[in-house]
């Protein structure tokens, strides 16, 4: 059952955030996808609750050549799987989103409330560590910026600070023969990830691997980049043996968590398996690309 | 074969109910509220097995807006079970007084005046307990050392079955082959979408109300007036909607039991409403099971003999069990004939959540170690799975010695249809393959262990002066439909249209005794009763007609669409509106009352008929990973005369999504007694939008003793699946897979396990 509470719905952002500072016992929602959970479970009994779910200043999809994508926080999952231009510049995003949950909550769940959240089972946090975001976020008396895998501190726990709300994700234009790829292991397609790998690879011009990411999803405490996997492909001519390798590799780093859904050695074998797979699209699309 | 001369059924309606159902106006349990009602609350049990030493009600009685608190001792103490004719079968007090059995076991309710009090004053009762050794799973429940979880029960061994006929060790000296395989059946959620719900109204006259979710309002009239010590007649059970049944709702709950206590205890009207998280630990679940099967066939596939032993989780108490202990050892021999046949069940007390009916009632664990066995033993030796089914199978007309007697029987008319669709198919590609299974199941159970002395279905039909009827039954519609397939039997039978009839149902005050909605019962038996009865009051509408028309008494009269008329020349004949306004005046202004009943008589030991199916699933494993993507499921059916097609889809897709659930995604893991996923995140369900496509095609069958020759449908089809799809990871990747639900893990371990023995060899 969930405890009472009291209402607040600002008018602004500032006045959100206001509010943030002045109330102690106080949780922000925005949809309430994660947060009823919770609450219902009598996980958590706050006092307040700010609504922010009408703030529109939050809610934009915006992108530039040279800048790259703007997503305010309150952008809904189904606007960013939606939209045409996400779809063509980063069709990994559209691909996650597409797969997060039922389309009920992806017309409800924001991606600022997914973030903040900070499930490490949670679909947007590989794809978007995997395409370099970086999260804004900001308090009454100002905001700051960090690239989103340092964002992550621990299970359902963020750098933000009391008072602090998430504003915006920024990803940056995509890189030239580039391509990113994401998949989830579980049993009903619209289903958390048992576990999931997000990776993306760039390529110099010879060919070589210029750079490449690789973050699992629900494999540790936080999405987890697995940097040994990363440092072998880089500089490299990428091929299967190559991407088998780094599976094997990224299944030793990974740490996850054996629950009713998965042992942990079933768990470490898939993030093996869907690295590889991962990897292998993620360069065939970086080869195809301009 | 099919008459095919009906004007209403075999022609698809949409559900009577189904505009009051989407709009919102259905009144379940739920939406019930009732002048100066409280909201009741129950205390659970933490432990899995423990004596109660004391419980102190007192801090939570003076909470400010508690009304009053129930334990066992306001209780007579009553010890209820709904196999009521056998004493020894009746072992749940709903508010125990001595021990408590499982986690989740009610010890005591709360009576206040939010929902929200109630529940914090549930905090504030203070039981002790002395804490005893417990036991989980039946292999170990059963031995010699294990701790005593009903008094003089020995070994935990709370119902034994053994169904034998021929002579099963001379047939199995026949044998040419001898197969044996250990199955472990996993249990399975109800998941009813409606969570236990009871609204009771105890007042000073001496008669209690209780409005709730039921499979059977008369069953639930009956075990709660044993249970309060009240006359049936003066407890009125009323049920108008029910949010799904499956086979958890016709033993008496929690909801009902302690709202009825409260409510006489403080002559105020109690709603209690199950959380869902209570529903998954404290409502019961389909019977997990340990089977034991060895089969002997011939050279050429003849069957021989068939050998099982069966151990299943029976849980903390009987409910159901027991039937359930039967009919999984019957339907283990289905479809086949086999020269001999012997069946052991034990069923063992448990600390755990007791087990019970659930849809297939038995037969889907039984199905699934037979039908995956067999397709092992065609492999073995080289057979033909559809030829080693089509050889062994039932036929119209055969008796299973001393159980059944089998009439239609469309089995061999499926199998072949399921094979044509296979090999239209062709050459799957690698890691995928079509598996089959066979099944059969009742229409129906002819048991009675409620010791009801009423007929098992009646009804009773009136008609209005302008020709609409009042059809009264004690049929309950659960979701599934029957409300409409009585207006359509009593339509079609008194030659009115769907739109006359209103279908009175769910209220033991006004509608008659009934079963209710279990094994499949109530197209044939409440359907039979509606025949009969609308040919009844037929029968007195046509001797008005008779006179009024005038006409030859060598002629045939009958109703069709409102018009009275001569079968021989249809055009001659008068509006059914004015025969009934004639008639009414006839009778000195009494109504045209029809009554009907069904009891089952001479019709073997389980049930008056029998459907037939054979499924097909086509699916893709990912031998990396373990995950099965399912494609297709296809089913061809035998249920006689369809009465309505489009519930007869709806009734057939739901069975493949449960079935298909239970093979692969539904679990219920225990840890120290504890379930482990009680909630929708962690219990997976399959949802619409990812359900493969699941065609059924019927094949045309009629069955003498089903009203226009209909039988069972809906409730069998959750049998063949899990052998289906087991069967079809068998021909995709050569894995025999023993144990449910095929999980990722058990495919990869079963391809470990392959890999490890080719290599040896």
């Amino acid at each position: 059952m969930i405890n009472d509470f009291h209402y607040l719905k600002p008018a602004s952002v500032k006045e959100a955030l206001a509010m943030y500072a002045e109330h102690d016992d106080c949780k922000i929602i925005c949809g309430g996808q994660s947060l009823l959970i919770v609450l219902r479970q009598g996980m958590l009994a706050p006092e307040y609750l700010i609504d922010i779910k009408h703030l529109d200043e939050l809610s934009y999809i915006k992108f530039d050549d040279k800048d790259g994508l703007r997503l305010g926080a309150t952008t809904t999952h189904r606007e960013i799987e939606k939209s045409d231009v996400v779809a063509k510049k980063y069709p990994a995003l559209v691909a996650m989103e597409g797969k997060l949950a039922s389309i009920q909550t992806r017309n409800w769940g924001t991606i600022g409330g997914n973030l903040a959240h900070a499930d490490p089972a949670g679909d947007p946090g590989p794809v978007l560590i995997a395409l370099k975001a970086e999260i804004k976020y900001g308090n009454s008396k100002g905001d700051k910026t960090v690239p989103l895998d340092e964002f992550f501190v621990d299970y359902f726990e963020t750098k933000m600070e009391h008072g602090d709300l998430v504003l915006e994700v920024h990803v940056p234009a995509p890189e030239p023969k580039s391509g990113c790829a994401y998949q989830k292991f579980n049993l009903l397609d619209s289903d958390m990830g048992i576990v999931a790998a997000a990776a993306s690879v760039a390529l110099n011009a010879d060919g070589t691997c210029k750079d490449a990411r690789i973050v699992l999803g629900n494999a540790g405490p936080t999405p987890l980049r697995v940097t040994k996997a990363e440092d072998l492909l880089k500089g490299k001519k990428l091929d299967d043996k190559l991407f088998e390798e780094a599976g094997k590799i990224a299944s030793e780093e990974a740490q996850p968590v054996a629950d009713i859904h998965a042992s942990e050695e079933h768990r470490r074998h898939v993030l093996g398996v869907l690295t590889k797979r991962m990897l292998k699209k993620a360069f065939e699309e970086a080869q195809k690309a301009a | 074969m099919s008459q095919k001369k009906y004007t209403i059924i075999n022609t698809p309606v949409h559900n009577i109910d189904g505009i009051a159902k989407v709009t919102g106006r259905a009144t379940y349990a739920f939406d019930v509220t009732l002048p100066g009602m409280l909201y009741g609350k129950i205390l659970r049990s933490p432990h899995p097995h423990a004596r109660i030493i004391s419980i102190d009600t007192s801090k939570a009685e003076q909470f400010p807006g508690v009304r009053g608190v129930a334990t066992g001792k306001d209780t007579l103490g009553i010890k209820q079970g709904i196999w009521r004719r056998y004493e020894e079968l009746c072992d749940e007090q709903i508010l125990p007084l001595e021990k408590v059995r499982y986690i989740g076991e009610p010890v005591a309710a709360v009576a206040a005046v939010t929902e929200e009090i109630a529940e914090k004053a549930l905090d504030l009762i203070d039981v002790e307990y002395e804490v005893l050794p417990a036991v989980y799973e039946p292999l170990e429940a059963i031995k010699k050392e294990a701790p005593t979880i009903h008094e003089g029960v020995e070994r935990n061994i709370n119902v034994t079955r053994h169904i034998e006929w021929g002579d099963v060790d001379e047939a199995f000296e026949e044998a040419d082959y001898i197969r044996e395989d250990w199955f472990k059946c996993s249990g399975q959620h109800h998941m009813c979408m409606e969570t236990r719900c009871a609204v009771s109204s105890f007042t000073p006259e001496g008669k209690l109300t209780v409005y709730t979710g039921t499979q059977s309002a008369y069953y639930h009239q009956g075990l709660l007036a044993g249970v309060l010590g009240l006359r049936e007649g003066d407890v009125r059970v009323i049920a108008p909607y029910t949010g799904g049944g499956f086979g958890g709702k016709f033993e008496l709950d929690a909801a009902q039991f302690c709202s009825a206590v409260l409510s006489m205890k403080l002559y105020k009207p109690v709603k209690i409403v199950f959380t869902r998280e209570e529903d998954f630990i404290a409502s019961k679940r389909r019977t997990p099971m340990f089977y034991y099967v060895r089969t002997g066939v011939k050279k050429d596939g003849t069957f021989c003999a068939r050998e099982s032993r069966m151990f299943s989780n029976g849980g903390a108490y009987t409910g159901m069990g027991a039937t359930a202990l039967y009919l999984t050892g019957f339907f283990h021999s289905f479809p086949y004939k086999w020269k001999g046949y012997r069946y052991d069940g034990y069923r063992v007390y448990t600390n755990t959540m007791p087990s019970t009916s659930m849809r297939g009632f038995g037969a889907p664990q039984g199905m699934f170690c037979s039908e995956t066995q067999i397709d092992w033993i065609c492999a073995d030796l080289g057979l033909d799975p559809y030829e080693v089914r089509r050889k062994n199978g039932h036929t119209p007309g055969y008796e299973v010695p001393g159980q059944a007697f089998i009439g239609s029987c469309g089995l061999e008319e499926c199998i072949n249809e399921i094979e044509k669709w296979a090999k239209a198919k062709g050459k799957l590609p690698a890691n995928r393959g079509i598996g089959i299974s066979a099944c059969g199941f009742m229409t129906g159970g002819i048991f009675n262990w409620f010791d009801t002395p009423y007929s098992f279905s009646s009804a009773v039909v009136t008609i209005n002066v302008d020709g609409t009827v009042e059809l009264y039954v004690g049929c309950q519609d659960i979701g599934q439909g029957s409300n409409t397939t009585m207006a359509i039997i009593a339509a079609e039978t008194l030659g009115v249209k769907i739109e006359d009839i209103k279908v009175h149902s769910g209220d033991t005050d006004h509608c008659p005794a009934d079963l209710g909605a279990w094994g499949s019962r109530q197209t044939l038996m409440t359907g039979n009763a509606v025949k009969m009865a609308c040919e009844d009051a037929k029968k007195q509408l046509l001797e008005f007609a008779y006179a009024e028309m005038g006409i030859n008494i060598v002629y045939d009269l009958d109703i069709k669409d409102r018009w009275v008329h001569i079968v021989a020349r249809p055009e001659r004949g008068m509006k059914y509106e004015d025969l009934v306004k004639k008639a009414l005046r006839g009778k000195d202004g009494q109504r045209i009352m029809g009554r009907g009943y069904y009891t089952p008589h001479r019709k073997g030991m389980i049930s008056p008929a029998y459907s037939y199916m054979m499924q097909a699933v086509d699916a893709e494993i990912d031998p990396e990973t373990g995950k099965i993507k399912i494609h297709e499921v296809m089913t061809a059916h035998d249920c006689g005369q369809p009465i309505n097609p489009l519930g007869l889809v709806g009734q057939l897709e739901g069975a493949a999504s449960m079935a298909l659930g239970y093979a692969y995604l539904e679990d219920m893991p225990f840890e120290d007694g504890k379930l482990m996923n009680p909630n929708l995140v962690d219990y997976k369900v399959i949802r619409s939008t990812e359900m493969p496509p699941s065609p059924s095609i019927e094949v045309d069958t009629y069955e003498q003793e089903g009203p226009y020759g209909a039988k069972e449908a809906g409730e069998g089809l959750t049998n063949p699946t899990a052998a289906a799809l087991d069967n079809a990871v068998f021909h995709a990747l050569g894995l025999q897979i023993k144990e449910l639900p095929i999980t990722p893990e058990r495919i990869r371990k079963a391809l470990a396990e392959k890999k490890a023995q080719e290599a040896q060899k």
